[in-house]
């Protein structure tokens, strides 16, 4: 690595960490597996920087959060086990699950809690692709590049993921 | 069009990815279709929510500097690894015609080379030793419970001093490694900042790196006695910190003198 290469590695990374915080937060659901994962991320994506020529800053951040992405499905792998690691089926029904963070108690809003609850139960594959939408704001390209399925595949993702966080939101309300 | 396929167009009209011809013929239907009107609202209805209560979230400072601190350590280690190898390289190449300067300066990039990896190690081991169980192995304020602790530990017994008086209390000793070597590291206090002392034998271990320098916001101090090696490292200021040092320094020239075992007052 050239002297310099760092500076332009962490120029072009760098900026990109709330971003891969925030997928890593949702993809641990903890703030401390969340920051490790970031950590590793920026190492092994310091590694991979020689084969990395985007320029344009919607490319390196797509770029880094598969990276983060991937670091954080070996970290759960390597250091934990997930509940929710079970063989992932796109039509399986997986219920809300209680992952109350302090300062949703504290505030007391009904809708943000169930909504955040909501996302945190969503199965991985959905939870990630509804971060990337919502969250981060990808296209569906970049988010196809990042969670390495088809535009179609993210598509129809998306679609599941929406629908249960709907329901989440108003339990009163049957599927229709 | 069923109304499925619909669903999955509208989803994609909401996010800007369909084309113009379609959207324009999605929104023709939608102005006649109240299923696919609802279905539309609802989703808005979603991201309203989720634009008000799941906001991305920001990445914690410690965060940043932690990563920062690895990126540093990580890439200048890359960065002497790739410098040597080519040198190295180089030199063997001149060394056919020319061997008296290609061994000379074959010899200085080692040099150099190894003292900017032994930067490399002294900062990284004081950057794990800060980490949470990893600062000492021995906790006493005792210079006289520190240094025995050492004893068959190390093939050497290293001075330690106590500069509680100077504001700079001894908080305790860890065994490290450096360069592959075991070496004694002693933690000094000062307010809330930590100090840690690498020392080892200076004929016996790694050798080279700069007087002074400024890594990631940690000052490392470098200097050699006729028996020791120093190194000292902290995010403490850098007048304070050469007060340290010179203490330091002070107090193993006078354990040099035949009176060795007494340790020296400031």
């Amino acid at each position: 690595m050239e002297p310099n290469e760092l500076e332009r590695f962490e120029a072009i990374v760098l900026p990109h960490m709330d971003a891969a915080y925030t997928l890593a937060r949702y993809l641990t659901r903890n703030d401390h597996d969340a920051q490790d994962v970031v950590q590793e991320a920026y190492l092994r994506a310091l590694k991979y920087f020689d084969g990395f020529r985007g320029a344009a800053g919607g490319e390196s951040r797509s770029w880094l959060l598969a990276i983060v992405r991937n670091t954080a499905y070996t970290w759960r792998h390597q250091h934990r086990a997930d509940t929710l690691a079970t063989q992932f089926d796109e039509e399986l029904h997986s219920e809300t699950v209680a992952h109350v963070h302090p300062e949703t108690v504290l505030l007391g809003e009904t809708a943000r809690a169930s909504l955040r609850h909501a996302i945190d139960g969503l199965p991985r594959e959905f939870r990630e692709v509804i971060v990337l939408r919502e969250l981060e704001g990808l296209s569906y390209k970049e988010i196809s590049d990042v969670a390495g399925v088809p535009v179609g595949t993210v598509m129809s993702r998306l679609a599941r993921a929406r629908k249960r966080l709907q329901e989440a939101l108003r339990p009163e309300r049957q599927e229709r | 069009m069923t109304h499925p396929v619909l669903e999955a167009q509208l989803d994609a009209y909401l996010d800007g990815e369909l084309t113009a011809d379609d959207a324009r013929e999605l929104e023709a239907h939608l102005v006649q279709c109240p299923d696919c009107a609802r279905f539309r609202d609802g989703r808005i209805a979603l991201r309203a929510a989720i634009t008000a209560h799941v906001p991305a979230l920001q990445a914690p400072d410690a965060l940043r500097e932690r990563v920062r601190a690895s990126l540093r350590v990580a890439g200048g280690a890359r960065s002497r690894r790739r410098i040597a190898a080519p040198v190295l390289w180089r030199s063997l190449a001149l060394a056919a015609s020319l061997a008296v300067v290609a061994v000379g300066s074959w010899r200085l990039a080692l040099q150099r080379a190894a003292g900017g990896a032994l930067t490399d190690q002294v900062l990284a081991s004081h950057v794990r030793s800060l980490m949470p169980g990893h600062l000492t192995d021995v906790v006493s304020a005792d210079q006289h419970t520190v240094k025995p602790w050492f004893n068959g530990k190390l093939d050497f017994s290293p001075p330690v001093y106590d500069f509680a008086g100077r504001g700079f209390p001894l908080i305790g000793g860890r065994l490290d490694y450096v360069s592959g070597r075991a070496v004694a590291a002693l933690i000094y206090g000062r307010r809330q900042h930590l100090i840690n002392v690498f020392l080892w034998p200076a004929a016996q271990g790694p050798a080279g790196g700069p007087p002074a320098v400024t890594r990631q916001g940690y000052h490392l101090l470098h200097w050699t006695t006729p028996e020791y090696a120093y190194w000292v490292v902290s995010d403490l200021g850098i007048a304070e910190l050469r007060d340290f040092a010179a203490l330091l320094a002070r107090g193993d020239s006078a354990a040099a003198t035949p009176a060795r075992s007494a340790p020296a007052p400031p």
